[in-house]
């Protein structure tokens, strides 16, 4: 039997485990007390990690459609074919572009970077999940420069208060949940924030009820309370008190919000965790960075064992951005205008940059003419769903690299199968900063090759080529100035995992904005609520769908509601005389939709809420909104 | 029967079971893991270490278990058995592990008979390590699975220094000493007392951990631990179903056929009995839906009277795995104590 250490492909906690593999097929997980994240403990999901490989539906050659069918034809012949019609479709002057993913390596995200910026000269370049964080990130770069001070999940354990905006912790991050039980057990305050009574929620000192994509309330309010106790001795940032306080005039604070404040305030230790919301991005930014700004102000950013989490749904998002498969960034995050971080990525690639930016995720999706999808699905991960889906057909020119048969997978022009995470080399990098090595515990199925082989041949196409995954990372090391030293410290034994050291204190600014709420949306007419839930779906993803074991208790909901369900709380249903399985007809602005309501208990009134899944069965509803006002009568 | 053999002589008589079959091991990995793996060589084997935390229960029921081969004849499926024949040593395995294994063929061995486990496990001999030093989160005293064994493995060592006790307790046990018995010889009465001191000090050494089962067992069987008391201390399990994975007596599976080229490996996948759509049945209908019902469910079965009557003993071997594994806090110590004592975090 062989035992392969790698890294968990799922959420961004990061965890490790060992690849189990016997006569070169894989027969399981086992866990690793010495992994500095896991510690020997794993969520449902890590315990599965073996299964999607295995059972998945898995590419095996290259295939081309042509008249209609795809067929399969040589490496060679799939390369050439794809880089000339690329450069077709370029000497035409149509618009082409790159996505690349969030549950891609380092080093696959890298050189889908290079190939858009280098190869195809173009900006166009993003990844499925950016949509959703983008403004999250956003709010906290405000205030703490390119990344977040993260606290480590096992520090967490430690900590005497913890602040967590949480979409639903426990499903989303379990690792990180775990070291908030382990805190709460040891006495500490947990606050949620959510619009939902979760089962974090449910043990929480504190729960403090937000009105979702409207979260800045709550922590608009704590920041007030806590400008209020005065406490200036608390940090070396320095702060404009005053300003920030008139900022916040008009915001006023319940009791609790007041208690809330003061724990956070006194507290030695203290986590700060927010998830992403479905609330417009303008307004989600601010939040976050109130977010940061309140834990900026009580001194928690400055000091060992407290810090903040942005909590990304998939194990690689802190890679992708770092790698630079933003529109507007280079590797390494830095800002694409940056005259000194363009001429450091120029040298390394030896070609002139595009200056212009570059189209994001979801209007890339609606606009180029040829599309690069390296290991994702957009339908399954963008708010716009089945849009993106509709968008890619009418695509002249599709292609597709993944190690499963996707819906994306099916429809490409050119399928390039590569390797998944159980047979590729490469590194990701957790929530936390830190990068770890993936290795193969088997070969590739068929003809697949890793990502990063398929995508340097793609680059040698257009510019140059690399021998290994490690040349890949080297050369990171360069592009990315944080990941300088990282292929050597990652090249010995062990779990090791190199923590990215990016934050600087000096950086920290905390500054009054101009405080904006969320206007109220509700109305007479309209008197509901309709919130897009903003935790990430991983039944759709090949991880889960392919799992034999996890796509059970992801897909048992679906398949009892094919026409998918939103959720209302229960006093709302029986005033409406709505019981579980009827259907309700819904009314925005923007149109209306007949789906059967699910009755929950930890929906506060005046809300309903779409499972992501089912978000488009109300995409006339939402719009293009994560959150609107509805009229809900009994159809 | 017991008898005695040199340390330096293991060597050669692992090398002699190497020619015999597959011996698996605790062996080091290069992150620092000790890890339960079948070995080339006898300098692999790690003589002192901490349980593994992935249990060696893989050996006979491991977490992908190809159990029948079906291919398409022309309108006929044909359906073949796969047995795993291979003869096997399980080296070094901790005395709760070789109780746990003992439990597994017990179940196994109930009608209808598992053929397919117990092929495997009439070919596995267990040659246990009996713990001097008990593990810091073990308690297999409370559940009568060690730190040394009377029963339930083919041959069980024990570490006097120079040399290694070996205590024969089956055929299979006889078995592996004949595959190299010029390397032992009859075990002295000094050297069977100095392992019963061994034995008396090992007990006495035991961490803080404990597990009192007999009340636990008297309020789960007669329905007095409250429905609110179950609801409590669901919120503090994160349904990753690391428990049942790595609990020596867990043997709960689902099964998947693995199909290509029009042949099928029908499998038996390890589950867990705490996820929420494993009692999902067909009409969508769920008998227990709700995480209480699926911690009560695994509690009675691990701790009740009923269980207890028919298994001859709980279904746990006090590993302390659970312990270690748990994302939450509900591992088998905690959920005991609060059955006991009938409240939770108070």
């Amino acid at each position: 039997m062989v035992t392969v250490p790698t890294a968990c492909p799922f959420c961004s906690c990061g965890c490790g485990f060992y690849l189990l593999a016997r006569e070169g097929q894989l027969v399981g997980v086992a866990p690793s007390e010495t992994h500095p994240v896991s510690e020997g403990r794993l969520c449902a999901r890590g315990w599965s990690a073996h299964e999607a490989a295995l059972w998945g539906d898995r590419l095996r050659q290259p295939l081309l459609r042509r008249n209609g069918k795809q067929e399969s034809v040589s490496w060679d012949e799939a390369l050439d074919h794809v880089a000339g019609r690329l450069k077709e479709l370029m000497n035409a002057g149509k618009p082409v572009g790159v996505l690349g993913s969030s549950r891609a390596t380092n080093e696959e995200n890298y050189l889908a970077g290079r190939l858009a910026r280098a190869g195809l000269q173009t900006n166009n370049v993003d990844f499925s999940y950016h949509p959703i964080c983008r403004p999250l990130l956003a709010g906290l770069e405000e205030v703490c420069g390119k990344h977040a001070p993260s606290i480590r999940l096992n520090d967490i354990a430690s900590s005497q208060v913890i602040l967590l905006t949480e979409g639903n912790l426990a499903e989303t991050h379990p690792r990180a949940a775990s070291s908030i039980l382990r805190a709460v057990e040891k006495g500490a305050h947990l606050i949620t924030v959510g619009y939902r009574k979760t089962q974090m929620a449910r043990l929480a000192s504190l729960h403090l009820q937000a009105t979702p994509g409207n979260e800045g309330e709550v922590i608009n309010g704590l920041l007030a309370a806590i400008l209020d106790l005065r406490l200036q001795d608390r940090t070396s940032v320095p702060i404009g008190y005053d300003a920030l306080r008139r900022d916040l005039e008009t915001v006023k604070g319940t009791e609790e919000v007041r208690q809330a404040a003061e724990w956070i305030a006194r507290a030695e230790r203290a986590a700060f965790l927010i998830a992403p919301s479905c609330g417009p991005g303008d307004q989600s930014r601010k939040d976050a960075a109130a977010f940061a700004k309140l834990a900026a102000i009580t001194g928690h950013l400055d000091k060992p064992a407290s810090g903040l989490l942005p909590l990304l749904a998939r194990s690689n998002v802190r890679g992708a951005c770092d790698m630079g498969v933003v529109p507007d960034r280079l590797p390494g995050y830095d800002p694409l205008d940056d005259a000194r971080s363009r001429q450091r990525v120029q040298d390394i690639w030896g070609k002139k940059l595009p200056s212009a930016p570059g189209l994001r995720a979801e209007s890339l999706l609606q606009s180029v003419s040829g599309l690069i999808v390296v290991a994702d699905d957009p339908p399954s991960v963008v708010p716009i769903g089945q849009r993106a889906m509709a968008a890619m057909e009418r695509i002249e020119f599709l292609v597709v690299l993944d190690a499963f048969l996707t819906p994306t997978a099916r429809i490409a022009h050119a399928l390039l199968p590569i390797a998944s995470l159980a047979e590729t080399e490469g590194t990701v990098t957790n929530m936390e900063g830190r990068v770890q090595r993936l290795r193969a515990a088997t070969n590739p199925p068929g003809e697949a090759r890793t990502g990063w082989q398929v995508l340097a041949e793609l680059c040698g196409r257009f510019t140059s080529s690399y021998s290994s995954a490690s040349d890949v990372l080297r050369e990171i090391g360069q592009a990315a100035p944080g990941y300088a030293g990282v292929e050597q410290r990652l090249s010995e034994d062990g779990w090791g995992g190199a923590l990215l050291k990016d934050f600087d204190r000096a950086k920290l600014v905390v500054q009054p904005t101009r405080t904006t709420g969320l206007a109220a949306l509700t109305s007479v007419e309209r008197p509901y609520l309709l919130a897009r839930d903003v935790a990430f779906d991983w039944g759709h993803d090949p991880l889960v769908s392919f799992s034999p074991t996890l796509r059970r208790d992801y897909q048992s909901e679906r398949k009892l509601f094919p026409n998918g369900f939103v959720e209302i709380g229960k006093g709302d249903a029986d005033a409406l005389k709505l019981s579980g399985g009827r259907q309700a007809r819904l009314t925005s602005v923007h149109g209306e939709a007949m789906v059967p309501v699910l009755v929950r208990t930890d929906l506060k009134p005046g809300l309903l809420v779409v499972p992501y899944t089912f978000r488009d069965r109300v995409s006339n509803v939402l719009g293009t909104e994560g959150v609107t006002a509805v009229k809900v009568e009994r159809a | 029967m017991a008898f005695s053999i040199e340390k330096k002589a293991v060597t050669k008589w692992l090398e002699k079971l190497l020619e015999a079959g597959e011996v698996v091991a605790p062996v080091r990995t290069p992150c620092g893991d000790v890890l339960f793996s079948t070995i080339r060589s006898a300098e692999e084997v790690v003589w002192d270490f901490p349980n593994p935390l992935h249990p060696p229960k893989e050996f006979v029921l491991p977490q992908t278990d190809p159990i029948v081969k079906i291919r398409r004849n022309g309108q006929h499926h044909e359906v073949e058995a796969i047995h795993d024949g291979t003869r096997r040593f399980l080296f070094n395995a901790r005395s709760c592990d070789a109780k746990g294994i003992a439990f597994l063929t017990r179940m196994h061995e109930m009608e209808p008979a598992d053929a397919s486990y117990l092929r495997r496990s009439g070919n596995l001999t267990v040659i246990s390590l009996a713990c001097a030093t008990p593990c810091p989160l073990g308690f297999c005293v409370c559940t009568d699975s060690g730190p040394f064994l009377s029963d339930s493995c083919d041959a069980q060592l024990t570490d006097l220094g120079e040399s290694y006790l070996v205590e024969v307790g089956s055929a299979k046990g006889e078995a592996a000493v004949a595959e190299a018995q010029s390397l032992f010889r009859k075990a002295t009465e000094d050297e069977v007392s100095r392992r019963k001191n061994l034995e008396v000090a090992a007990r006495n050494h035991f961490g803080e951990e404990t597990c009192h089962f007999a009340s636990a067992m008297r309020r789960i069987s007669t329905g007095r631990v409250p429905d609110a008391l179950w609801e409590k201390m669901g919120d503090w399990c994160l349904e990753c179903g690391g428990c049942n994975l790595v609990c020596p007596t867990c043997y709960c599976f689902g099964v998947k056929d693995l199909g290509r080229d029009g042949t099928w490996i029908r499998c038996r996948l390890r589950d867990s009995c705490q996820y929420a759509a494993f009692t999902l049945e067909a009409s969508g209908h769920n008998p227990r839906a709700l995480r209480k019902d699926r911690m009560k469910r695994r509690f009675f079965h691990k701790v009740s009277a009923q269980y207890y009557t028919r298994d001859g003993t709980v279904g746990c071997v006090g590993c302390g795995r659970c312990i270690k594994v748990c994302l939450g806090t509900t591992h088998m110590p905690a959920v005991v104590a609060a059955i006991r004592k009938g409240k939770w975090h108070e």
